[in-house]
């Protein structure tokens, strides 16, 4: 099966903005003025480097409280995981369910799902384009949602303010895990899913004819 | 404006056929003009290139002008008010924020901030700013470059995980304490659903074109 051409093959590149397809030789597009590249540059690099910073920070993430309930018994300090099992133990499963898939598997998911993209990508690892991009699709598309945990802790720490009775106060995972949401969806917008077709277009041109 | 055929949903840009190139496979194809409702998908791994959306710049207009009166809502009224006692705190975006920074949390406060408050803002109000008045053929000083500015903020506009996070925090509040919902949390809902039918209504391609051409409109008046 024979494709048809990349836009890169004729020194055409397509604006990250706009779409409008251009000459490369124009530096910016002629219609919005972002800066043209025929790939995201150095994607995979920036990609890598962001995957491992966020895989760096979620260790933090996941040891240090997100936040601490103190009242008249004194504080006891919450991690992600020991909420979703306080939620198991209150029969609301439901509830821990979602933070369970919005706080801890959704990162793993999208962590491994770059990678794989990333490996794939630079010849490493064989999969099916098809399916390589519609992991990147659904990458990009649940990215946001880990940051619930987050939102959560803002919101309980403005209302659970009740002095000595109950106070609810952030802990230094809040920010370690924002930062684990942000650098994860700045990995998945760095990554270009172009390169995985270019791959495949190369491998059917490597491969012997039947 | 001049007339064009009634099933196309704007002028025609140039004589010559449009090129696209796939974003996911860079395939550069032939974009035809659709019909209205249709889409163009890649020949090659059949991603959406494109849609034809009927009236994609009123209902832009519509949506993000209710989304900007829900969210002057969602700020003046509370989502919710917990009362244990004789004290009963509020929860709004700028009151959650201000407690972030009492609590010594001065950056999660400003990712906050960003996430639920500017880039909601900037989105809806760019919105506005760009498709009013382009449905009449103007465009507004700076208009290019708010359009650019849409496209990097929606993925940081997460008002629906905030709502999704609302919605978790209630079922952990909800032995603890008494909580009452207040406006502030039906215009929120109004708010994101607004939003959404905005920015899914919007047909980018169209949205360029008509910049495009209001731009050379005004470069060379006939």
């Amino acid at each position: 099966m024979n494709l048809p051409p990349p836009a890169a093959s004729q020194e055409l590149a397509s604006c990250h903005v706009c779409q409008k397809v251009s000459p490369i030789q124009m530096e910016n597009c002629p219609r919005c003025g972002t800066h043209l590249h025929l790939r995201k540059p150095h994607s995979l690099e920036r990609t890598w480097a962001l995957l491992l910073s966020a895989c760096a920070l979620y260790v933090p993430a996941n040891l240090m409280p997100i936040m601490t309930v103190s009242g008249l018994g004194g504080g006891e300090a919450n991690t992600i995981l020991s909420g979703v099992v306080a939620f198991w133990q209150m029969k609301a499963y439901p509830v821990a369910i979602v933070i369970f898939t919005a706080s801890v598997l959704i990162p793993i998911l999208k962590v491994a799902a770059l990678v794989w993209l990333c490996l794939a990508a630079s010849g490493r690892v064989w999969a099916s384009p098809r399916a390589l991009s519609r992991v990147y699709y659904i990458t990009e598309l649940l990215g946001r949602w880990s940051m619930v945990d987050v939102f959560v802790v803002a919101i309980l720490v403005c209302l659970v303010r009740f002095g000595a009775l109950m106070t609810i106060t952030p802990g230094p995972a809040a920010l370690c895990f924002s930062g684990v949401v942000i650098l994860t969806m700045f990995a998945a917008m760095s990554f270009d899913p172009r390169l995985i077709w270019d791959r495949h277009r190369a491998d059917l041109a490597d491969a012997p004819p039947p | 404006m001049k007339r064009h055929h009634p099933w196309l949903s704007w002028p025609q840009l140039r004589e010559g056929p449009m090129q696209l190139a796939c974003h996911l496979c860079d395939t550069l194809q032939a974009a035809p003009r659709l019909r209205e409702g249709d889409g163009a998908y890649c020949c090659v791994c059949g991603e959406k290139l494109y849609r034809n959306r009927p009236h994609s710049l009123a209902h832009a207009t519509g949506f993000s002008a209710a989304a900007l009166i829900f969210m002057v809502l969602a700020h003046t009224f509370p989502f919710l008010t917990m009362t244990s006692g004789s004290i009963s705190t509020r929860l709004t975006l700028m009151e959650a924020a201000h407690v972030l920074i009492r609590d010594n949390d001065p950056l999660v406060a400003a990712g906050v901030v960003f996430f639920t408050v500017v880039a909601p803002f900037i989105l809806v109000a760019g919105m506005l700013y760009v498709a009013a008045p382009l449905r009449h053929g103007v465009a507004l000083p700076g208009a290019m470059r708010v359009t650019r500015w849409l496209q990097w903020m929606e993925p940081w506009s997460m008002l629906e995980v905030f709502f999704l996070g609302l919605i978790v925090s209630l079922l952990k509040l909800g032995k603890m304490a008494e909580v009452d919902f207040g406006l502030g949390l039906w215009a929120l809902g109004g708010l994101v659903l607004c939003t959404a039918a905005a920015l899914g209504g919007i047909d980018k391609l169209e949205l360029w074109d008509r910049l495009e051409i209001t731009r050379k409109g005004e470069a060379n008046p006939t």
